[in-house]
């Protein structure tokens, strides 16, 4: 049950092809067969659905690879024509023929139909989740250079457990008055705003989230928030404040605090740095 | 969950709160309630967490004992399974989260930490006892056409409005029993329900009621009959159970001469155009932060003839506020944006809200004959209702956008504004949320009304004008709602809004698919006659003595 949806296709395609295997289906038979599993694959293996201009790029690649792998031999050429020869001269496939004959053009209305009425979308935009911050910013009137910034009181760690304490519960509070209608009480991203947010925040508690990122990068992106994005971050979207304008820097550095300490990661060290 | 954070979490409780108790005994509600829930409801259940203050409605206190989601009767305390179903699924459109990703004893757990807030649930004689809800007959348009008499004889339409709007004459002085403002549920919008949308939930809301808040229990007033009748006639005032939220509203071609001289008649050209739904949500982005909008959504109609552009947007407030003034550049000061919702509004406001009494235990007799006198008491409000459109001041050509509150200075937006105090649309350059400038000139017309519980406003422009985009066939253009209730104090950045959404105008005509769908079929049938015909050529040298006859 709890097999991810992928793992749930693979098998099925696996018993299908070992089927194939078994009853000795022919290169024409089989050929087919596997394009077909390969677009299953594609549409219904994902959780989110891979967009379809994604899916026609990889049939496009299968369907070469399947043409070269007919076309390498003459045993394999044949085997993949010889079906379609008989059918379109031997009397007995007659009744077929006509079948496909009509089929194949009823096909081809059906798929400009769906052409024409496909629901109308909003324009989609990428947009690069974690660009490359700027060498320096300037808060609150102190530059600051992002290539060599530290959060101060992550010493505190080791020196000092209480102080440290209090500024992580410090950073909890800053948290819970201002961050969670959107990243969500858990910090999973999932806050009671998001269904107004496009995009939505990364889920925080996801291993491959906050924890491949330096504290300084955190930092960035607290004090400048949306509008402080380089243009692949696509700034005019995003609903992230820049906390500059509500925060200090103190708080700022504990809610990172926070951030770490509640989902149980650790922040990625600074090149050079060896913990 | 993870053993090191809640360690760092006890040791910052340790040393926050209570010193020297907390290193030997366990914290109250367990650790997994201080990490999880302590926020909102208070290191003591007493639902006085540090989020508490911005939010509304406000984090339950567990020491009163009284919960609004039950299957026990007016007054009673949840069972366990109720308890369960409200952590596991959340309260909607409220800041209570589901948790659906804990294990069943988690859970479990959680509702131990709950029921040990208040000495209640240990007293055998308060053991909640649940109701049972009958089978529920199929839903069918007779009873919801008897339900809504129901629905008008017993009394609810003095909260929820005539038609569900939550827009009802004692609506805007509810108070709940901590003294707390409280919105009378929008009937129309099923997805928002704090207990859930199905025909059940709706059943059990109204006959136990909802402890803690003025919405009453008609446990005895009601024959079961009746009661599925006043559930059937609440689910059709709107057939749907989610909100289907659309990112792109329709601009349908019109031949007709849009006119808003009478604005029934201007209303009826939109008929036929498809309705978007947008999500709206709080401002919180930009100081004067508006942390609980009035309005949760916005309807949007567009249409559009060879000169003219319109929109036709409705939304649901629980008041016109026709007085005082409103524009998208007021200050809002400082102390506003801490965002504390007064535990009495109406001192706050100057007494904006009409004073009334309306206690848990009233029957539904109370209600008779309040309902007149209440509905202009105190709409005297500084702010008034008002609207505006976004658009970019010019089309832009790949991704980049105006920043979506009010433009950037690079990338200006131009706002449609309505006052709704004044109804004339006014229009403003927006290069930043504090740099807006009134521009000159009346490009923009507007109309507006209001009627139970619902605010519609048409505006118009021309295809093409100086300082904004120039609307043509077939071209999608980003658009942002912004929605300010004055009775809430909404004024500037303190507002509900959408964000970045698309308009696209549809083509005059819509191409019949039939000549193209034909033309494929046809080309593929040649193809395939002449592939065949070519097949059988080579094949005949080969096997002389032909089958084919
Ligand atoms: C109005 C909604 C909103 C609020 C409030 C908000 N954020 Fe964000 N935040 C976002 C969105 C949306 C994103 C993702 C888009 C982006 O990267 O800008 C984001 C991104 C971030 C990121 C970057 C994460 C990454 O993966 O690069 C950090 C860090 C962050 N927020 C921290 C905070 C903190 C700390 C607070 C409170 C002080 C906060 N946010 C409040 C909406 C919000
Ligand atoms: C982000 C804030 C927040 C967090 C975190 C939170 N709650 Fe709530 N909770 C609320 C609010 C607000 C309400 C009241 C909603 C209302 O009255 O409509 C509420 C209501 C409740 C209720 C009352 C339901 C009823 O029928 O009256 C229970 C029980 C509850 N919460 C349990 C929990 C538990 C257990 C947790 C931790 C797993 C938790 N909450 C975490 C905000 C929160
Ligand atoms: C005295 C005012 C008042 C009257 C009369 C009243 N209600 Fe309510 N009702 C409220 C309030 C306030 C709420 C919001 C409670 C909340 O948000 O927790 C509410 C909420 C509701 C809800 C939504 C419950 C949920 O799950 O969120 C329904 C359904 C409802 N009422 C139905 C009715 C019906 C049907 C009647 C008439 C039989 C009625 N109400 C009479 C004040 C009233």
């Amino acid at each position: 049950m709890s097999l991810p949806i992928i793992w749930w296709v693979a098998l099925l395609l696996l018993a299908v092809q070992l089927v194939l295997w078994k009853s000795r289906a022919g290169t024409f038979l089989w050929t087919l067969v596997s394009c077909f599993s390969f677009w299953v694959f594609l549409r219904f293996g994902f959780t989110v659905p891979v967009p379809q201009s994604v899916i026609s790029l990889y049939m496009g690649i299968a369907l070469l690879a399947a043409a070269a792998y007919v076309t390498s031999s003459r045993d394999r050429l044949e085997g993949f024509t010889g079906p379609l020869v008989r059918l379109c001269t031997e009397p007995a496939r007659r009744p077929l023929l006509y079948a496909v004959v009509l089929l194949l053009p009823a096909l081809a209305a059906f798929a400009v139909y769906r052409q024409m009425n496909v629901k109308l979308e909003a324009p989609a935009f990428g947009r690069t989740i974690h660009p490359a911050p700027p060498d320096s910013i300037t808060v609150h009137d102190k530059a600051l250079n992002l290539t060599t910034l530290d959060n101060p009181y992550r010493t505190l760690e080791k020196s000092d457990p209480p102080a440290f304490a209090s500024h992580v519960a410090n950073g909890r509070r800053v948290y819970y008055e201002n961050c969670f209608y959107c990243h969500g009480d858990a910090l999973r991203g999932d806050g009671m705003y998001i269904h107004g947010l496009n995009p939505i925040p990364t889920n925080f508690a996801d291993a491959g989230a906050i924890a491949l990122l330096q504290e300084s990068f955190i930092f960035w992106r607290i004090s400048k928030g949306g509008p402080g994005l380089p243009e692949e971050g696509g700034p005019w979207d995003t609903a992230m404040p820049a906390w500059e304008k509500f925060l200090t820097e103190e708080e700022m550095w504990d809610v990172t605090l926070f951030l770490y300490e509640f989902s149980n990661q650790r922040p990625r060290a600074r090149e050079g740095v060896h913990e | 969950m993870s053993a090191r954070g809640v360690l760092v979490l006890l040791t910052v409780l340790a040393a926050g709160a209570a010193p020297a108790a907390a290193q030997t005994e366990p914290p109250p509600g367990g650790a997994l309630y201080q990490k999880l829930c302590s926020q909102c409801h208070g290191e003591k259940g007493d639902g006085n967490g540090i989020a508490a203050p911005r939010l509304m409605p406000r984090p339950r206190d567990f020491t009163t004992g009284k919960f609004k989601i039950r299957h026990t009767p007016s007054g009673a305390l949840p069972t366990d399974d109720d308890l369960r179903k409200i952590i596991r699924e959340g309260m909607p459109y409220t800041s209570m989260p589901p948790w659906p990703q804990l294990s069943d004893q988690q859970v479990d757990e959680l509702v131990a930490a709950v029921k040990s807030f208040s000495p209640d649930f240990a007293n055998p004689e308060r053991k909640p006892v649940p109701i049972t809800i009958p089978k529920a007959p199929a839903y069918s348009e007779e009873s919801a056409k008897k339900g809504k008499e129901v629905y008008a004889r017993i009394g609810c339409p003095a909260c929820h409005g005539e038609i569900g709007r939550g827009d009802g004459p004692s609506a805007p002085g509810l108070k709940d029993d901590a003294g707390y403002f409280i919105r009378a549920a929008d009937l129309t919008k099923r997805w928002t329900y704090r207990g859930g949308p199905t025909r059940e939930d709706i059943y059990r809301t109204f006959t136990t009621g909802v402890n803690g808040t003025p919405m009453p229990s008609f446990a005895e007033s009601l024959t079961d009959e009746e009661r599925w009748q006043l559930v059937d006639y609440i689910v059709s005032l709107d057939g749907r159970e989610d909100p289907g939220y659309a990112e792109l509203v329709q601009v349908q071609w019109t031949t007709d001469d849009i006119a808003l001289e009478a604005p029934d008649k201007a209303r009826e050209l939109f008929a036929s155009a498809a309705a978007a739904y947008f999500p709206v949500v709080g401002q919180i982005t930009e100081p004067g932060r508006a942390f609980h909008p009035s309005a949760n959504g916005v309807t949007v109609k567009a249409i559009y003839n060879a000169r003219d552009i319109a929109f036709l947007v409705t939304w649901h407030d629980m008041r016109a506020d026709v007085s005082g003034h409103n524009a998208p550049d007021l200050p809002v000061p400082p102390e506003e944006d801490k965002g504390e919702v007064a535990a009495d509004p109406a001192d706050e406001g100057g007494g904006f809200f009409g004073e009334e009494e309306v206690t848990e235990e009233a029957s539904a007799d109370d209600f008779f004959g309040e309902e007149e006198g209440t509905a202009d008491a105190g709409t005297e409000s500084e702010f008034s209702d008002a609207l505006a459109l976004q658009f970019p001041a010019t089309l832009p050509t790949g991704a980049r956008k105006p920043y979506f509150l009010f433009g950037d200075a690079q990338n200006p937006v131009d706002l449609w504004f309505v006052d709704l105090a004044k109804k004339v649309a006014t229009r403003y350059k927006g290069a930043g949320s504090d740099s807006l400038t009134l521009e000159e000139g009346e490009d923009v017309t507007a109309v507006a009304s209001y009627d139970k519980g619902e605010w519609s406003v048409i505006l118009k422009r021309s295809l093409r004008a100086t300082g904004g985009v120039t609307f043509a066939e077939s071209q999608y253009v980003p658009v942002a709602f912004s929605l300010w209730d004055g009775a809430q104090r909404e004024r500037g950045n303190k507002r509900g809004l959408t964000r970045w959404m698309y308009l696209y105008t549809m083509p005059r005509e819509t191409p019949s698919p039939l000549w193209p769908m034909l033309r494929a079929a046809f080309i593929v049938l040649v193809v395939e006659i002449l592939l065949i015909v070519w097949v059988r050529r080579r094949q005949t040298p080969v096997s002389p003595v032909g089958q084919e006859g």
